[in-house]
């Protein structure tokens, strides 16, 4: 019988990470631009930061104010990129 | 007679860690009232994460009154640097999410290379963006050439001088792991090194969409 190695699952996430950082960059070179995808490669960060915070951080597994906080930081610096991004359109 | 609020804080026994609060195994891990490592770094950590975020406000609506002169200046930036770097920070702070899953196995053999191989990874990181210092500086680009490189050259460097002092910091505790400083039952100390380098991580995480890749 064989056993199947399984990932860890920081591993896991490690690797998503990369994928999407991939993404991003691929977006990048492409060149395509707009509030559209704009606002998915803020997306792709915000949910990127919070993964670490989550996971690599630790934050996960504390008191979910501290989390709370880093996820209310977050939201607010990327939102306010892409008001910012929305406002150099008008 | 119970005694006040704060006495029964102040009396009651420090309860130890029965698990690693960085995530390193599958096991589901119960909620915690504190922080990873020392609350210390921490109060750091939101006051480094704040100075950044006005930092990266600032770049954005300044670029929203400026929006040619920053897209003409950002095509003169290395995008496949910029990505690698970002793959060399994650997979550096994924090192170090291992080497706190090592020393809570009581490891400190193990835990010392993982954190010694984000070390190295932190290097990479660091000698990448010498290349591309260099060659903005080679091409004439300096902090005076206009607000989009004052803002690009001021912002990487400041995050590169954190890179630097992340570096000591795992430095610090990779010795004190050698020295076999750090146990199951105590290692707070690598938690708190690397809560500080997944702050670093994280604040590039936010710099790279934003500078190299948003037009």
């Amino acid at each position: 019988m064989t056993t199947t190695p399984r990932l860890r699952p920081c591993t896991v996430i490690w690797l998503v990470l990369l994928a999407l950082t991939g993404l991003t960059w691929f977006i990048g070179q492409k060149g395509t631009t707009g509030l559209g995808i704009v606002s998915f490669v803020l997306a792709v960060t915000l949910f990127k930061s919070q993964m670490v915070a989550d996971h690599f951080m630790g934050l996960k597994h504390v008191r979910p104010f501290w989390r709370g906080l880093v996820f209310g930081y977050l939201v607010v610096v990327c939102s306010l990129i892409g008001v910012a991004y929305y406002v150099s359109l008008s | 007679m119970r005694p006040p609020f704060f006495f029964a804080v102040a009396l009651r026994t420090p309860r130890v860690p029965e698990f690693s609060l960085t995530m390193t195994d599958s096991v589901q891990k119960p909620h915690s009232d504190s922080l990873p490592g020392d609350f210390a770094i921490w109060i750091f950590i939101f006051a480094e994460l704040l100075v950044f975020g006005v930092f990266f406000l600032a770049y954005a609506f300044s670029r929203a009154n400026n929006v040619e002169l920053f897209n003409e200046s950002q095509v003169h930036l290395d995008r496949v640097a910029g990505a690698v770097n970002t793959v060399v920070l994650l997979t550096s702070s994924y090192f170090v999410v291992r080497a706190v899953a090592a020393i809570r196995t009581d490891d400190s053999r193990r835990c010392g290379h993982w954190l010694g191989a984000a070390i190295a990874m932190g290097g990479v990181f660091l000698v990448i963006k010498m290349f591309e210092f260099a060659a903005k500086f080679s091409a004439g680009i300096s902090l005076s050439t206009n607000t989009f490189f004052m803002f690009y050259l001021s912002l990487t460097f400041f995050h590169f001088m954190h890179v630097i002092l992340g570096m000591v910091i795992l430095a610090a505790v990779l010795l004190k792991a050698r020295g076999g400083g750090y146990s199951a039952a105590d290692h707070t100390g690598v938690e708190t090194g690397a809560s500080y380098w997944h702050m670093v991580d994280l604040v590039w995480l936010i710099l790279f969409p934003l500078v190299y890749v948003i037009h």
